[in-house]
């Protein structure tokens, strides 16, 4: 018998019960699945009842007393996706961050997140239903629609969720290496729209950050599935990694550095100096003063704001996007 | 005691697949696998296959009579392979196997109707990675509601799998909510209720606020940033508003009709390509940095020295220099004209600071 059939089978049956069904009774309903009396039948049964909750189907063993004998039951309560029960503008939050995390292109477990979308239309009814579904069939239904390196990041979820190790062929940005290593997958995170591993790195000996789109090749463990590779780090700072601007990147020791921003200063460009940065009126004018210890970083996200702002000090880093703008316009001439 | 095989009796019921009236199961034929099946990510997994069943029964059960196409289109897949899990799903039963212990859903006039659900009327609660997944998704989104969604959340998983939820949820970081709550969860109830809102708007481009009055149809994040995608009434047409442009928003009383499917396909579009797109030329540092980011750059050609010659497309011109700024001196703006002069006066502009 096909393996999805059976398990539907069974849950089906144990859905139904009305008391807790013996294993005896149950092999005996499935004499070709778990008949005969080995510990074979019993770890076909467990890996079976693994597999049904990882569908969030559990099944429960109830242990006998004087009223019923002891056996395996689903609770029909443990079973159906309860009303959430959230007032609508919570459920229109729930919709809306679900549709804007599938429309984005590429978001960790993606497929599960469509899931999630359809099954939100019988947990909660609010205006809004129809359009995260329509998203969540889309994505459904083309795959490869969300663009690449969608199964790259489906395969890291994976493994971030069941901690297997993975080995990674990565193409280093600066250095241009090409490199293997093992790494034991942390977690994931996103920004400025790329998407990130970070995880302890087998090569290095440290925790590492990895850039998805410079994975030239992933292979996941497959060994002993349902068993973990890794414990990884308690309190896991991924918020903090997340937000760490590129001049804060350790490459040199804390410099103090003052940037002037010529008004309208807009609140993302105020923003994009980060939490740590601080911020002091000039006039009409705002001064941003950061610690940086990676400055070539900083020069970067200055000169990419354009003439709304100037690096005010330290002097070398100043001297250095004049000599880049300096360069640059002798190009552009 | 005997054990009943599983054989469903003929006379019962036909096969999904058998579209008229007629009784008699045809045998079943072998699907093929192709390459492109194969390539469908998923879909014959007979994980996927099991998922999508649990779903399919409980919303046949509440959408009596509904179409095959759009059930098929609702589930994520092709008609035939609806009625390929229709087909399975009657071979789906519990002991002992008597014809009422079957599962049947059965089609007649290409709708799908169920004679037989066996409790299958709700889906099964969220897995903690569908949980987690959205939740990953509200925790970039923010909003004052954020923590209850969450723990509501937590608690439509398993109880069995919460814990696995809750480390799951922590190795998932989908970028910082937009800085302002206060305009996000305007937005987001005038989203819900199909309200009309007045944006004080800075524009990109002209560095002004206007006043504008837009219905809000859906949230986007593209780029690492958050948007606002609906119809704005002055230009009579649908456009994008970076979220951390809009200087205020006032919810109106002003309802407007739900915007269409096809108006919500485009909000995932909103920024794709359209006309000419901007050429940058890049050091080799920079092209491997460049090339790394997702969506918006499209490699020309190859440059002698490791470079390379990019196309960004749907960007601004604002955009396309502050692309190139970013790389420190290794990249420039080349064309169209009007682009590269942008860039040249940028960079005069800023040289001006320091001299």
């Amino acid at each position: 018998m096909q393996k999805a059939q059976r398990l539907l089978d069974l849950a089906a049956f144990l859905l139904r019960a009305a008391e807790p069904v013996s294993w005896r009774e149950i092999q005996e309903q499935f004499a070709d699945d778990y008949g005969g009396t080995g510990d074979a039948a019993i770890r076909k049964f467990e890996r079976d009842k693994a597999d049904l909750l990882e569908l969030a189907i559990p099944i429960r063993y109830e242990p006998g007393d004087e009223d019923q004998a002891a056996g395996y039951l689903i609770n029909r309560d443990e079973f159906y996706l309860p009303d959430l029960k959230l007032p609508p503008e919570d459920l229109a939050l729930l919709y809306l961050s679900g549709s804007a995390a599938l429309a984005s292109g590429a978001f960790p477990y993606s497929r599960d997140l469509a899931h999630a979308m359809n099954k939100l239309s019988f947990a909660a009814r609010a205006p809004g239903a129809s359009e995260a579904a329509a998203l969540a069939t889309t994505h459904l239904s083309r795959p490869d629609a969300a663009g690449p390196g969608t199964s790259l990041l489906e395969e890291l979820s994976r493994a971030v969720g069941t901690r297997k190790r993975v080995r990674l062929v990565y193409a280093g940005a600066e250095r241009r290496a090409r490199t293997e290593r093992d790494v034991d997958p942390y977690g994931l995170f996103q920004k400025g729209g790329a998407w990130f591993l970070t995880g302890w790195c087998h090569l290095r000996r440290d925790q590492r950050t990895f850039h998805l789109a410079r994975i030239e090749r992933l292979t996941v463990n497959r060994k002993a599935p349902r068993t973990p590779d890794f414990t990884p780090r308690k309190n896991l700072p991924l918020a903090e990694v997340a937000t760490r601007e590129t001049w804060e990147f350790t490459v040199h020791a804390p410099q103090r550095c003052r940037i002037r921003l010529e008004p309208p200063v807009s609140p993302e460009v105020l923003a994009s100096f980060g939490p740590r940065a601080r911020l002091k009126e000039d006039g009409a004018a705002t001064v941003v003063e950061l610690d940086a210890t990676n400055g070539e970083g900083l020069v970067r996200h200055v000169l990419s704001l354009g003439d709304r702002a100037e690096l005010l000090s330290p002097r070398p880093l100043r001297q250095r996007t004049r000599a880049i703008l300096a360069e640059l316009a002798r190009r552009v001439a | 005691m005997s054990v009943p095989t599983r054989r469903r009796p003929p006379e019962t019921s036909a096969p999904a697949s058998a579209r008229t009236g007629t009784r008699t199961r045809p045998p079943r034929a072998p699907r093929a696998v192709t390459p492109a099946r194969q390539a469908e990510a998923g879909k014959n997994d007979p994980r996927e296959r099991l998922r999508r069943v649990l779903f399919l029964v409980p919303y046949a059960v509440q959408h009596p009579g509904i179409h095959v196409k759009e059930l098929a289109r609702r589930c994520g897949v092709t008609e035939p392979e609806l009625v390929a899990d229709l087909d399975f799903l009657m071979e789906v039963g519990s002991p002992p196997f008597a014809p009422d212990d079957f599962l049947d859903l059965y089609v007649e006039g290409d709708r799908v109707h169920v004679a037989l659900h066996q409790s299958f009327t709700r889906p099964p609660r969220f897995t903690e990675s569908e949980a987690a997944a959205l939740a990953a998704a509200v925790g970039a989104l923010g909003g004052e509601g954020k923590q209850r969604a969450i723990k509501a959340l937590r608690d439509s998983v398993p109880r069995d799998r919460r814990a696995s939820f809750d480390e799951l949820v922590d190795r998932i970081y989908a970028g910082a909510p937009p800085a302002r709550d206060s305009v996000m969860g305007r937005l987001q109830r005038a989203i819900a209720d199909r309200l009309a809102v007045k944006l004080t708007y800075l524009s990109a481009s002209s560095s002004t606020e206007a006043e504008r009055t837009v219905h809000p149809y859906t949230l986007a994040q593209r780029l690492g940033h958050w948007y606002l995608y609906g119809h704005d009434a002055s230009r009579a047409k649908p456009l994008a508003f970076r979220i951390d442009r809009i200087r205020d928003c006032a919810l109106t009383d002003q309802r407007f009709e739900a915007p269409s499917e096809g108006e919500l396909t485009r909000a995932r579009l909103f920024s794709e390509p359209t006309g000419e797109g901007i050429r940058v030329r890049l050091g080799p540092l920079a092209a491997a940095w460049a090339l790394a980011r997702p969506g918006a750059v499209e490699l020309l050609k190859r440059t002698g020295d490791g470079g390379a010659v990019v196309e960004l497309k749907g960007v601004s011109e604002e955009w396309a220099t502050r692309f190139a700024l970013s790389f420190g001196g290794g990249a420039e703006v080349i064309g169209p004209a009007s682009a590269a002069r942008h860039f040249a006066e940028a960079v005069r502009g800023a040289l001006a600071r320091y001299t």
